[in-house]
């Protein structure tokens, strides 16, 4: 009983986490229909420039979000306005091939900028502590609550402001949004924007919970797109739903398969996805399909 | 956002006319016995070959790229014939490769006596097919982009099962083979499977098997409503494509005498044979050994100037064949019977 | 049924209680979520007649024929095609019992040449592996240059599919779906964006083809050609079957003209 509360709740830590990982993927495909399998990429950039600033000049890897939130949006940004909207409204595969020659790059720039060693972001509060006889993690516990904070704020963003409205205008239908008066290259890049930089404020996150290296990205990248297949697209509701189906899923393989269930977590991910894709090509929810981005 | 699929894209993509007309006859001889007349020739002019008296290196170079040639021959079957573009092909590869060294080690799995070279290479061959099996049954239903993704679920998560499973794989640490240099002999083992892989998609292109590939890559609905089993089809195109791939695997480990789960099940090498072919031409025969010889040597450029930047080019050279040149090589001197990506891209559509 | 022939019209319906329907639906439904897109459709196409199938747009006509061609699973009744029970066969298996059709829209190989979409498209019932190994032999050919022939696009043969207009693509399909020599042909709307002279070229086709022993069901907007060809219509609306009978009758029946123009 013990080891499934605590199965339960390592995994719905886990499940916030991919929550916020897979937002900004999720939001990215659902607006502008681009599956990104950059995605795991930029997540590991946000890591190894958590890993620098925390190395270098000693900011913690929660504080240094204040730094890597605005400059990877203006990466994203830009990426949006020189690369990805050649490719938006393009069909799938193009973007597909695209994104995958973006993510080899990325990779590989990585391994010779960093080198293939891993890294490690060693904080002072990297402990845990019990409560109710559950053990938690304080670095994942902390990640949770951010990640619902950012999911909510992210999500009030899109419904009341002027910016957000345009993003959930354009996801919807591109050609009405354009006759309302609605910049759409603009919005894109800025959606573009805080979707990369989300991805890597989650990257920064983690930096402290697991290695980072050049190679982390695909596993992530695949992971995104089960929970996307398990919570639709761009919905914020249901990323956290998929996200915490998936984290929770993955930690009870890992405590009751012997022995190798730890280090099966994209096999996990993976069987879940095709399964999905069989048996509901339309996805769990329905919603593979660029949807409103703010359905519920 | 649901679009209807650009219609009109399509009809200039297909009205438009080849920039070089007067290659066309060229193009259809070469489909014909007029081609293989000429590969064959130049099978044994390679054949000849070492006896000018060669370096050692030059043959090594001459069995990479006929590796090269061979993935990007069998990719082109499934990825450039049937439609299906697999994103995680070397996963057969890698497949290949481990049941190679595990099969000639014999250490992992006790299965005594080791098999020598020449049993093991078919039956990585068969693994790799067998498998292909197994993956493809639930994998090829799924259509455009979700099948790409799958394949390269599988082959990330194989890399961490092979990873996981130490007692049979060595696990992360890998497999060390019996170290027998034998410069020629790869040369003409490689030589022959190259020359057997690419004949045969000739074959099959002109048979009714190939063109009822290329119908399921044109109309899927169509074909199956027009008699063809589709499913089969599929997936005996994708299991001839593992197999080839599987040997290559087998042999490459052979060759190298060391394997790891991220040096075979590696996704570059998937990036490498969908490139090789586009950049030669998707659908074509011949398109996809020409790319394979025009990235070896880009690669070779780029390694000896670049050295390390060389898989970061690779990367960057993928986005940029995709936005410029996405008809290929033979595609853009006018060759019919090529795919243009904007056909493979204008069906896998955004209508799903 | 051999005198009416021998006047030269077609079969009336309903056809002798000893003659069994070449295909025939019971009570097939197909629902898409809550909407039922085709609900309780008794449904019978006996040898040797020209059925029409109409109704409204949205009214079910094409999933019905996705459903009788098991390109849709149906949620229920049964299908029968020759007398065997094929509601769970496979599209390629009907295909190869002799049911063909064509697509609303086209559906033809746009990257192969308007000979090889032919080709590829013969019966594949007896098709050996051997057989599949090697060229389309000569007598495919020959069989597929008659239809081009016979549909009068023998002088595209050589060219693009996906170069062809609307019509001779429709044309095309046509000459597929003849191919294998199907028994029963399902023409999904074989006319729309076909102009005036290939119309009269296809209603001609269809009788001669009827003459020579094939079956046709066709879904039509064009009530002239329905008129013309069919020896009975079925007409269906919100999925159910609103009427059948001869064109003559569903003309003038009050419920199918409500449907159509509104009440």
């Amino acid at each position: 009983m013990d080891q499934l509360s605590q199965a339960l709740v390592s995994g719905l830590l886990l499940g916030g986490f991919y929550a916020i990982m897979v937002l900004g993927f999720s939001v990215i495909w659902g607006v502008m229909g681009v599956i990104n399998l950059a995605h795991g990429e930029f997540l590991m950039i946000g890591a190894y420039l958590a890993w620098g600033l925390f190395r270098f000049f000693g900011i913690d890897p929660f504080a240094s979000l204040a730094l890597i939130l605005p400059l990877m949006f203006l990466v994203g940004y830009l990426l949006q306005i020189t690369l990805i909207n050649r490719i938006v409204e393009r069909p799938h595969l193009m973007t597909l091939l695209v994104t995958f020659g973006v993510s080899i790059a990325l990779a590989n720039l990585a391994k010779i900028v960093f080198t293939s060693d891993p890294r490690n972001v060693a904080v002072a509060y990297s402990g845990s502590f019990q409560f109710a006889g559950v053990t938690f993690p304080i670095v994942k516990t902390i990640i949770f609550a951010a990640a619902l904070l950012i999911m909510g704020s992210l999500h009030l963003f899109l419904q009341r402001s002027r910016l957000g409205k345009s993003i959930r205008a354009a996801a919807q239908n591109k050609t009405a949004a354009r006759i309302v008066g609605v910049d759409i290259n603009r919005v894109y890049a800025i959606t573009a924007g805080i979707c990369i930089a989300l991805t890597a404020a989650a990257g920064a996150m983690l930096s402290p919970t697991q290695a980072i290296f050049p190679f982390m990205g695909p596993p992530f990248t695949l992971k995104a797109v089960t929970i996307t297949a398990l919570g639709g697209l761009g919905r914020i509701p249901g990323a956290l739903m998929g996200g915490l189906v998936l984290g929770v899923t993955e930690i009870f393989v890992a405590t009751y398969v012997a022995g190798i269930g730890t280090n099966l977590g994209v096999a996990t991910s993976f069987i879940l996805l095709v399964l999905i894709l069989v048996v509901r090509p339309q996805g769990l929810m329905g919603g593979l399909r660029p949807v409103d981005a703010e359905a519920d | 956002m649901t679009t209807a699929p650009p219609a009109d894209k399509n009809g200039n993509e297909t009205g438009k006319k080849a920039r070089f007309p007067s290659l066309a006859p060229v193009h259809s001889l070469l489909a014909g016995w007029a081609g293989l007349a000429l590969w064959l020739l130049l099978l044994l002019l390679l054949a000849l070959y070492p006896y000018t008296g060669v370096s050692s290196l030059a043959l090594l170079v001459g069995s990479q790229i006929f590796v090269l040639v061979t993935l990007a021959s069998n990719w082109n079957l499934i990825g450039g014939m049937t439609g299906y573009v697999d994103f995680g092909h070397a996963v057969f590869f890698g497949v290949g490769a481990y049941i190679m060294a595990i099969l000639v080690t014999g250490a992992p799995l006790l299965i005594s006596p080791q098999w020598g070279f020449w049993q093991a290479l078919p039956a990585s061959g068969a693994a790799a097919a067998l498998f292909a099996l197994l993956i493809g049954l639930p994998t090829l239903r799924l259509k455009g982009p979700y099948f790409s993704i799958a394949m390269l679920g599988t082959l990330v998560a194989m890399r961490e099962i092979v990873r996981v499973s130490r007692p049979i794989t060595g696990g992360g640490i890998g497999l060390n083979l019996p170290p027998v240099l034998n410069r020629i002999g790869d040369y003409y083992l490689m030589l022959a499977i190259m020359g057997l892989v690419v004949s045969l998609i000739w074959w099959i292109q002109r048979s009714e098997f190939g063109q009822s590939l290329i119908a399921i890559r044109e109309d899927e609905v169509g074909a199956e409503m027009r008699g063809i089993n589709t499913t089969l089809h599929k997936i005996a195109a994708f299991m001839i494509a593992a197999f080839f791939t599987g040997i290559v695997g087998g042999f490459w480990a052979w060759q190298n005498t060391f394997i790891d789960p991220d040096g075979v099940f590696v996704e570059t090498r998937t990036v490498e044979m969908v490139m090789m072919s586009m950049l030669g031409g998707l659908g074509t025969v011949w398109g996809p050994p020409l790319g394979a010889v025009a990235i070896y040597l880009l690669q070779n450029l780029l390694w000896s100037n670049l050295f390390e930047l060389h898989l970061l080019a690779l990367g960057v050279l993928l986005v940029l064949i995709v936005l410029f040149m996405p008809e290929g090589i033979l595609g853009t001197l006018g060759d019919r019977s090529s795919t243009s990506l904007g056909r493979l891209l204008a069906r896998f559509g955004r209508n799903r | 049924m051999a005198i009416e022939n021998a006047n030269g019209l077609p079969p009336s319906t309903p056809m002798a209680s000893d003659q069994q329907p070449l295909l025939e639906g019971r009570t097939v439904s197909k629902y898409f979520g809550g909407l039922a897109a085709v609900n309780n459709v008794d449904f019978a196409v006996y040898p040797g007649e020209i059925v029409g199938l109409i109704g409204p747009n949205g009214s079910g006509k094409t999933t019905l024929f996705d459903c009788l061609s098991r390109l849709q699973k149906i949620d229920g009744g049964k299908i029968t095609f020759k007398g065997r029970d094929v509601t769970r066969a496979r599209p390629y298996q009907v295909a190869r019992m002799g049911l063909s059709r064509t697509f609303q829209s086209v559906r033809v190989y746009r990257k192969m040449t308007v000979l090889r979409n032919m080709l590829i498209s013969h019966q594949w019932r007896n098709t050996s592996l051997l057989h599949m190994l090697r060229p389309s032999p000569a007598s495919t050919a020959r069989r597929a240059h008659q239809l081009l022939d016979f549909l009068q696009i023998e002088h595209l043969a050589h060219e693009d599919a996906g170069h062809l207009s609307g019509g001779q693509r429709r044309l095309l399909e046509i000459g597929m779906a003849l191919m294998p020599d199907p028994e029963i042909l399902l023409l999904d709307e074989a006319t729309s964006g076909v102009n005036p002279t290939l119309i009269e070229t296809i209603k001609d086709r269809i009788r001669t083809l009827n003459q020579q022993g094939k079956t046709f069901l066709l879904i039509e907007h064009n009530i002239n050609f329905i008129a013309d060809l069919c020896s009975r219509v079925y007409v269906l609306n919100y999925g159910e079957k609103l009427a059948e009978g001869t064109p003559q009758e569903i003309l003038q029946n009050e419920a199918v003209i409500d449907a159509y123009f509104g009440a």
